[in-house]
């Protein structure tokens, strides 16, 4: 702000309170997170658990599909056109986070959002490589019978090391979370429960506001393609 | 008594490695994995009756079972030292060999409470058991198979 004329500045600065993220999104982000939480423990425990391990994995892929339509059909900060930043861009940002002079971001910012494609490309790589997967005790994806032994080995070490992987981006992206919190007194968590931030009026930018039938119909399709591949393509 | 004792161990240490002498590296790593596909054959059928890939069959399910039981104490007795050469064993197995082998045992012991459980037609304790035995291969799986 230090380079905006004095009179404006305190018109700018004025924070707005404005909706950054839509009900679709924000019901996404925390069903993913309940999810994959659920996915680890049963994975971990085995057993009989290993019934909902698949199922949770079924709800991932599904909620996962979800998010990549609504990445091109959602609101505004939904959609990768408006997060999905070049890489110069990033780089600028990262830089001038450590310096502290970094611009207020509306929706994700330019490393958030590189962020968002990482863990939906990583997680979504743990569930479909779990349709092909096989634990060889008494559980099998859906899917492994449908290609070769050797397949389904890859498929199997991959969904073991790839874990490691989203263990690892999850704390990452907590830690960024909890950077911004504490040291940059940014309340992400509540934008996300809640989807109201408040930004300069400045930095607010219109939403364009995607309706909920349309979030509704795109999960129904999602959920109907992966019903059809891990219960009606195996036993075709 | 103590003599006694002392002879048992001594045989036990002197038997040992003539038992492992007497068949090739390869043909017991050979014989593991036969037992191996064996209790997989009567293991899988019963996980997918467990959960309800597939209707329970209590002809099938004894069958299965009986056929894990008696595949399951196999592979303990054919995992000697050196032979994880082109296969998944770790060589932790043998670092870790008594914990290797209460494994084992744990898992033995789970599997061989199976058939009277598929017996007594009590489908949750069927479904019960299937899981402790899937965890009792699984803890072994997690420690001493490589990916």
């Amino acid at each position: 702000m230090q380079g905006l004329p004095r009179q404006v500045s305190r018109e700018v600065t004025l924070p707005q309170r404005v909706r950054v993220w839509d009900l679709p999104t924000r019901i996404f982000h925390w069903a993913l997170a309940i999810l994959a939480v659920f996915s680890f423990t049963t994975g971990k425990i085995g057993g009989a658990w290993m019934e909902w391990h698949l199922k949770s994995g079924y709800a991932i892929l599904t909620l996962l599909l979800f998010r990549i339509a609504w990445g091109f059909a959602g609101s505004t900060t939904a959609r990768f056109g408006h997060f999905v930043r070049g890489p110069r861009v990033a780089w600028t940002y990262a830089r001038a986070l450590a310096t502290r002079t970094h611009a207020r971001a509306f929706g994700h910012n330019p490393l958030g959002g590189w962020m968002v494609v990482v863990m939906i490309v990583a997680f979504l790589a743990q569930a479909l490589s779990g349709l092909f997967a096989d634990d060889e005790i008494s559980t099998q994806g859906p899917l492994a019978v449908k290609v070769s032994n050797a397949t389904v080995s890859r498929m199997s070490a991959f969904h073991s090391y790839n874990e490691w992987l989203l263990v690892a981006l999850v704390a990452l992206h907590m830690a960024a979370i909890a950077t911004y919190t504490f040291m940059l007194r940014v309340p992400l968590v509540g934008a996300m429960v809640h989807g109201w931030t408040e930004v300069p009026a400045a930095c607010a930018i219109r939403q364009r506001r995607a309706p909920a039938w349309r979030a509704l119909l795109l999960l129904a399709c999602a959920a109907v393609l992966v019903y059809y591949v891990v219960a009606v393509y195996p036993r075709a | 008594m103590k003599k006694i004792a002392l002879a048992v161990l001594c045989a036990a240490a002197v038997a040992a490695p003539v038992l492992a002498q007497q068949m090739k590296l390869e043909d017991q790593i050979k014989l593991r994995r036969a037992a191996y596909d064996m209790m997989n054959l009567g293991f899988g059928d019963l996980g997918a009756m467990a959960q309800d890939k597939k209707p329970f069959n209590k002809e099938e399910a004894e069958h299965d079972a009986d056929l894990l039981v008696a595949a399951s104490t196999v592979p303990r007795r054919f995992f000697p030292e050196g032979s994880d050469k082109d296969t998944k064993a770790k060589p932790e197995i043998w670092q870790n060999r008594a914990d290797f082998d209460s494994k084992m045992d744990h898992m033995i012991a789970e599997a061989g409470k199976l058939p009277a459980v598929v017996r007594s037609g009590d489908m949750a304790a069927f479904k019960k058991q299937v899981g402790e035995t899937g965890q009792a291969c699984k803890a072994c799986h997690d420690k001493y198979r490589a990916k």
